[in-house]
């Protein structure tokens, strides 16, 4: 199994570096490295290696991804999905190929932004790549699910609009508990008019809890899917881990096997309508 | 070998394939036959797994699944690879150590008669190479599976007959072929087993060698118009034809020939010519399609 994986991701790879957006995304990390990174303008602090880094992984992973993903999406390689056992292996090695083309573009830059860069030492060094991983992890299992590979019926629209909801959601919540607040404090006035006093006051409690703690504890839940970023965010600007804020490596990895599973399962049940 | 059970497909409100049970058996040259649309494509993409069925299942007999080598209708390949890259690339992914792949590699691209053409892009090689070459990855691995769909299709009858050569061959190694193809000629010098789809449904099945043999019948040819003979000749058997100057005998009415023989020169007709024949898969192909 593994080996027929490496053999896809290999081809796969190959296939992109040899071709005119391969190119592109090549000359593009040299670019970037030139533009965020001038080894004539000094020397970045540590801080902003690591979050410039991380953000230029991040965006070159989805692309990457969705550019090998959409090779992979081609009829021509009907017949080699064909000889798979599972087509999780084919998912696999477009997984991979993909991580691998990145990581080596994101390193490139990392490698090169140290000439005449920030004077790290080796421990503060070593903490970024692990960052860096996960979230490249996160991103390419993310931009798996953009790609008409795995999209199957609705469930890109599920997946990034649950996404977009969470994202407006905090910048909404204010309004929104405002709103039942309002809501409940109507419905509590009107039950006791019409004389349901146990509903009303029911209701009461509601609108008692949304004037008091409700709006932190609607603004905790949707934060929660976010804190990982936040936390290490947070512990990059501060220099340091705290021992909570060293997990969230591993809970955006937790994050990308749950959305790798989604994957797998919409790829292995979907039909494949490749492009020819 | 692989069995299809009440496999319907439907893409939205078509219906591609409507409730088909089949056995593919192995050891077997299925040919598949049937007119544009009727679901030739669609049954091998179900059998090659690339498509799901909406009704039904799909077993295979022998564990695990097989191997399946598969050439697709359209001959669609990565163009920027060679040859030699491409079947590399299949044999990796068809678990063929490398210690072995450049052997095996040469075999198949002799097999197919393109030993030469292991170093030129795919992009520079001609329609009828493109029908090698997808022989050629179907081979890769040695599956004992594989799903030729309409391997001949746009090559000269020259290809074509070395096409059919190599399907024969593969039979002779006891690989189980399923073959969609509008080539009746084809089929017919091909085939163990003959399927015919319409609209979606298996509307013949049988073995080529029984189907062929079905409905014998003897054609007498003599030297002018039957017409005042036909009516007298048509009374002696319901399985009696007559058209212009020729009298068919079908069935039961072909133990008459001597008598029909007999009859005919003590009319004065001249017999030209005699022959038993069977039935033609166009013919059978004609009937089950209309």
């Amino acid at each position: 199994m593994i080996g027929r994986i490496w053999q896809l991701s290999r081809y796969y790879i190959r296939s992109l570096t040899l071709s005119l957006l391969g190119l592109v995304f090549i000359i593009g990390t040299f670019l970037f490295w030139a533009i965020f990174f001038p080894p004539g303008q000094g020397t970045p602090d540590a801080e902003n290696y690591i979050l410039i880094i991380a953000a230029f992984g991040a965006a070159m992973t989805f692309l990457v991804t969705l550019s090998i993903a959409a090779r992979a999406n081609r009829a021509e390689n009907m017949p080699l999905v064909a000889r798979l056992p599972s087509r999780v292996e084919y998912l696999t090695a477009v997984f991979t190929a993909s991580l691998l083309f990145s990581l080596l573009l994101q390193f490139v830059v990392a490698a090169l932004a140290l000439i005449r860069g920030p004077e790290m030492a080796l421990g503060k060094l070593l903490e970024a790549p692990p960052i860096w991983i996960s979230l490249d992890l996160l991103v390419t299992i993310m931009a798996l699910h953009a790609s008409d590979l795995v999209a199957s019926g609705w469930s890109r629209v599920v997946i990034y609009g649950t996404l977009a909801i969470l994202l407006i959601g905090q910048s909404f919540i204010g309004r929104i508990n405002d709103w039942l607040l309002s809501l409940m404090s109507n419905l509590s006035a009107f039950f006791y008019a019409q004389q349901f006093d146990s509903i009303a006051e029911l209701i009461g409690h509601v609108t008692s809890w949304l004037s008091g703690t409700g709006e932190s504890f609607f603004r905790s839940v949707l934060s929660i899917v976010f804190w990982p970023f936040q936390a290490i965010g947070q512990a990059i600007i501060t220099g340091y881990f705290t021992p909570m804020e060293a997990l969230a490596p591993s809970v955006l990895i937790l994050y990308a096997a749950i959305l790798y599973l989604i994957a797998a399962d919409l790829f292995a049940s979907k039909d494949l309508e490749m492009i020819e | 070998m692989i069995t299809l059970e009440h496999v319907t497909k439907k893409y939205y409100t078509l219906t591609a394939l409507d409730n088909v049970s089949l056995t593919i058996p192995k050891g077997e040259v299925l040919g598949l036959l049937g007119p544009n649309g009727a679901g030739k494509t669609t049954l091998m993409k179900l059998v090659a797994g690339v498509i799901s069925p909406t009704k039904g299942k799909i077993t295979c007999q022998d564990e695990p699944w097989p191997l399946i080598g598969y050439k697709p209708e359209r001959l669609l390949y990565p163009n920027n690879l060679k040859v030699g890259q491409y079947l590399d690339l299949v044999a990796g992914v068809s678990d063929v150590p490398a210690s072995e792949r450049e052997r095996v590699i040469t075999e198949n691209l002799a097999r197919v008669n393109m030993l030469d053409a292991a170093n030129m892009r795919i992009a520079h090689i001609s329609k009828g190479m493109r029908q090698r070459l997808g022989l050629a990855q179907a081979l890769m691995g040695d599956p004992p599976l594989l799903l030729l769909d309409e391997p001949s299709n746009g090559l000269d009858p020259e290809g074509q007959v070395e096409i059919g050569r190599y399907i024969r061959e593969l039979n002779d190694l006891g690989k189980t072929i399923v073959l969609s193809s509008h080539h009746l000629h084809e089929v017919t010098q091909v085939c163990t087993y003959l399927v015919i789809l319409n609209k979606g449904q298996i509307h013949y099945e049988n073995s080529m060698s029984v189907a062929l043999g079905l409905r014998p019948f003897i054609r007498i040819h003599v030297n002018r118009q039957l017409k005042e003979a036909a009516d007298f000749l048509r009374s002696l058997h319901p399985d009696i034809s007559i058209e212009g100057d020729t009298v068919f005998l079908k069935n039961n009415a072909m133990r008459l020939r001597r008598q029909i023989l007999t009859l005919l020169l003590n009319m004065d007709f001249d017999i030209l010519r005699v022959e038993q024949k069977r039935v033609t898969l166009s013919e059978i192909y004609a009937e089950t399609v209309q």
